[in-house]
């Protein structure tokens, strides 16, 4: 009997979002199917709705014409539906089979016969009995499809699993899946990487900004066609009229960065290279999770690399740590705007202080300059819009666009000659966004450059002179963004490549 | 039936709650202890007056809360500075010891000589003893990623090993007919006293110093601002450029300093020469204390005077009442214990509604 999962017209909306709007799918086992798009578009919340974890604002899901209530993500698994998250859920000292066995009711003998049953019929050869921290990352993965495989799914849901393997995992991964699918699990791939879409599916769906773009079959798709609709054709974005600088004044560049990472969850970044010049804005496109954070932290300082690997403004800095890259002009905001930009249980002015450097006086032979930090907040609060008048308000009272404005603020109240942003308009209401864009525009009119790193496509077209794309730590060629269109950053983002 | 209690998570921690809790969980022991009395078979009101009002009814009995909270306060002042900054130093106990091995070995050398000179180099040595003992720790977490809590508290049980070689063997008193203690120090090395026939010493000041200057640190320099932002979030302070290895370093040195005082007030304070037992474990109390005083140098003045209680009415308990002195220590655990229990009513609020059938 065939596995039939159907969801009609589900809606999820947040405050300021509506995450997945009047969704309608048909799966039928026998099948894999891709959910494709990028950050934001709402393939999570869907998935989080398909396994419990949320509740939908509206619409119903129906498995095998019978209608599905999904309070929790017990309900999901009473109804066999598994689950393989991105990041694993295991417990990393305990034994494989400790592991296995803590949400299982049967007896350790039963399930043992079980586990190693299914091993065997699908060829995975794992140690039950060795603690799973020491278990790579493919094996973990396959210890998860194992605990959804015991108790015998009609539907396998995987959230990104690509994402820490290697090559060869991704290979094993794949061929096991195709084997599931031919055995009847109804198997739902949920993916930005159009590669796999095309080596791996049968049918695919697209969503962009919560909603449903297309369904169609792989055969009737390409790399190109895929990538276009993720993106989305809309690029009628007013650009920002550009500077006919064909300055050659180059203000920071970047030769050969490398950046090797002990955590598995964080991306190296390999032979970085790039330069911007002044009045320039560099947008760095790319899903999240290709190395933007790192990039990020090794261009403020946060991560310190090989002194000559950039070069700014004439000297060596890539030694420097991020208070004595502010004293050479060049400024940060990263995108946790709560738990790194500032501190919300800190006072306005506090967080004012959170920037200083040598020159700025905040500071002076050890003690807090209080009326120093005061004025200079006052001054950001009326020159950046911050909409309060208090600045002994603690900055949780804050909206997160007023804080965005803030801490934007912060950084360029020092007519820095750089400023590296990181999604700064991400989770901002509309008026914030276009506030926040306006002012970065402006910077760029006053011959000061910005690099952009951003997963916006929209933002990045719009900000942009030039635009790279990183992808699993690599970052492409520089293009201009007038030339770039939409297919070509979605393969780019995607992995994939063109001439 | 379901749900007659709901826990509410609040938008932001209450300010009032913030120093109401350390109050709460006062008040919950003294409950809490009324029925472990009363389960004993005493009169829980009286045992209650043993415990905590007889032992200060007098002015000896307030002097030795004095004698008994400077230790804790001391040691405390010096932990807020690692605590507050996410350093979690447990083994101040051990840089008190070996704080006091230091000093005590210093007035040892001295231990036939007078001199006004004596009595600094006696402090200095052992402040710096306390911070040779914190350095390890924070060295280690800084250079080699180890963990802090775990270095630091193996430590003490070093340092008392140390502490116990030294003065039943090459230490100990060759006049001492093989007691484990050393000699006397001279009386140019013993803190003086505050008042004839009482036993609170100078080292009060020491501890009233740490209280003033911690404060000014706290909140009026760079740095308390660096060890503030650092609390509150890591990933900031790494953003900010703070040189977090410098810090670690320096928060862990002045925390072992302030044991260390701590060490060299009770052994040329009440104690005047070293044996085994230099301090009933005031550096695993003042953690108590510490956090008692919600890392706040005034806090943490009430918060060492009430733990200090729990010593004396130990003491009273075991003379009047036959009870072991170590009820003291269940005292100190459940304040503890109530302290983090009620600080959940700083995140969560709970409301009762009517039971729904």
């Amino acid at each position: 009997m065939k596995t039939n999962l159907t969801i009609s017209n589900i809606t999820k909306i947040y405050p300021g979002c509506i995450a997945n709007k009047n969704i309608s799918l048909e799966f039928e086992s026998g099948k894999i199917y891709a959910l494709l798009g990028e950050n934001g578009a709402g393939k999570s919340t869907l998935v989080k709705i398909l396994s419990g974890v949320i509740m939908p604002d509206e619409g119903q899901i129906f498995l095998n014409n019978k209608t599905l209530k999904l309070n929790s993500p017990v309900d999901a698994k009473k109804n066999n539906i598994g689950m393989v998250f991105q990041h694993f859920n295991l417990f990393e000292t305990l034994s494989v089979f400790e592991n296995l066995i803590i949400d299982s009711n049967e007896t350790r003998d039963n399930l043992r016969k079980k586990i190693i049953s299914i091993m065997e019929k699908y060829n995975f050869s794992i140690d039950l009995d060795i603690p799973v921290l020491n278990l790579s990352a493919g094996q973990k993965q396959k210890v998860e499809i194992i605990r959804c495989l015991i108790r015998g799914p009609e539907v396998l849901i995987m959230d990104e699993p690509t994402s820490v393997l290697t090559e060869q995992e991704t290979i094993e991964l794949f061929s096991s899946l195709k084997q599931f699918s031919e055995e009847g699990i109804l198997i739902i791939y949920i993916t930005h990487k159009l590669k796999e879409v095309m080596s791996l599916c049968d049918e695919v769906a697209v969503m962009r900004k919560g909603e449903l773009v297309s369904i169609s079959k792989i055969v009737d798709e390409k790399i190109e066609t895929l990538a276009n609709k993720m993106v989305g054709q809309n690029l009628k974005t007013i650009k920002k009229k550009k500077l006919s600088t064909t300055s050659s004044d180059q203000l920071i560049k970047i030769t050969n960065l490398n950046f090797k990472s002990e955590d598995p969850f964080e991306t190296n970044l390999e032979e970085i290279n790039f330069t911007v010049s002044r009045g320039e804005c560099l947008g760095i496109a790319g899903i999240s999770g290709n190395g933007q954070s790192e990039l990020f932290q090794v261009l403020s300082g946060e991560i310190i690399s090989d002194k000559k690997s950039i070069e700014f403004n004439k000297n060596f800095i890539g030694d420097q740590n991020p208070q004595q890259r502010r004293e050479y002009l060049m400024a940060f905001s990263p995108e946790d705007r709560l738990e790194q930009a500032a501190v919300p249980q800190m006072k306005i002015f506090e967080n004012v202080a959170l920037n200083n450097f040598k020159s700025s006086n905040f500071f002076k032979n050890g003690l807090i300059n209080e009326s120093k930090i005061k004025q200079h907040a006052k001054k950001i609060i009326s020159d950046f819009n911050v909409n309060t008048d208090n600045i002994e308000l603690k900055s949780q009272f804050l909206s997160g666009g007023n804080l965005q404005k803030l801490i934007i603020g912060r950084e360029l109240i020092t007519s820095p000659d750089l400023l590296i942003c990181f999604n700064p308009t991400w989770g901002l209401d509309v008026g914030a966004i276009n506030y926040i864009h306006e002012t970065l525009i402006k910077i760029n009119q006053q011959n000061k450059s910005i690099i952009l790193i951003s997963t916006d496509t929209d933002e990045l077209l719009k900000l942009s002179d030039k635009i790279s794309v990183i992808y699993k730590g690599k970052l492409s060629k520089k293009m201009n963004a007038d030339e770039v269109t939409s297919e070509k950053l979605g393969i780019l983002m995607g992995g994939g490549e063109f001439d | 039936m379901e749900n007659l209690i709901k826990i509410i998570k609040r938008d932001q921690p209450s300010r009032t709650i913030f120093f109401l809790t350390p109050v709460l969980a006062i008040f919950l022991t003294l409950v809490a202890g009324g029925l472990i009395f009363y389960i004993l078979g005493f009169e829980p009101f009286e045992a209650l007056k043993f415990f905590f009002i007889v032992p200060i009814a007098d002015m000896y009995g307030f002097s030795e809360l004095l004698l008994k909270a400077t230790p804790l306060c001391l040691i405390a002042i010096g932990l807020s500075f690692c605590f507050k900054s996410n350093n979690w130093n447990i083994g101040a106990e051990g840089q008190l010891t070996f704080g006091a091995i230091v000093s005590g070995g210093v007035a040892l050398l001295f231990y036939n000589q007078e001199g006004f000179y004596i009595l600094p180099i006696v402090i200095l040595a052992g402040a710096i003893g306390g911070m040779l003992y914190a350095s390890i720790p924070a060295i280690l977490k800084t250079y080699f990623n180890t963990n802090e809590i775990l270095v630091s508290l193996m430590l003490v049980y070093v340092s008392k090993l140390i502490l116990d070689y030294l003065v039943v063997g090459p230490w100990s008193n060759p006049e001492g007919f093989n007691f484990p203690e050393t000699r006397q120090f001279s009386d140019s090395a013993r803190l003086p006293l505050l008042a004839e026939g009482l036993r609170i010493h100078a080292g009060i000041f020491l501890a009233l110093a740490a209280v003033v200057i911690s404060w000014f640190i706290f909140y009026k320099t760079y740095l308390g601002f660096q060890m503030k932002v650092s609390g509150f979030s890591l990933k900031t302070a790494k953003y900010a450029g703070y040189k977090g290895k410098k810090m670690i370093i320096l928060v862990f040195l002045i925390s072992g300093a302030c044991a260390g005082l701590a060490g060299v007030g009770e052994i040329t304070g009440p104690i005047g020469q070293l044996h085994r037992e230099v301090s009933p474990d005031y550096g695993f109390t003042a953690i108590i204390v510490a956090f008692l005083g919600r890392l706040n140098p005034v806090g943490i003045i009430f918060a060492s005077l009430i733990v200090a209680i729990t010593y004396l009415g130990a003491e009273t308990a075991q003379i009047f009442m036959q009870i072991p002195k170590y009820t003291g220590q269940v005292f100190q655990g459940m304040i503890l214990f109530f302290l983090l229990a009620s600080d959940y009513l700083l995140f969560f609020k709970i409301k009762f509604i009517g039971s729904k059938k």
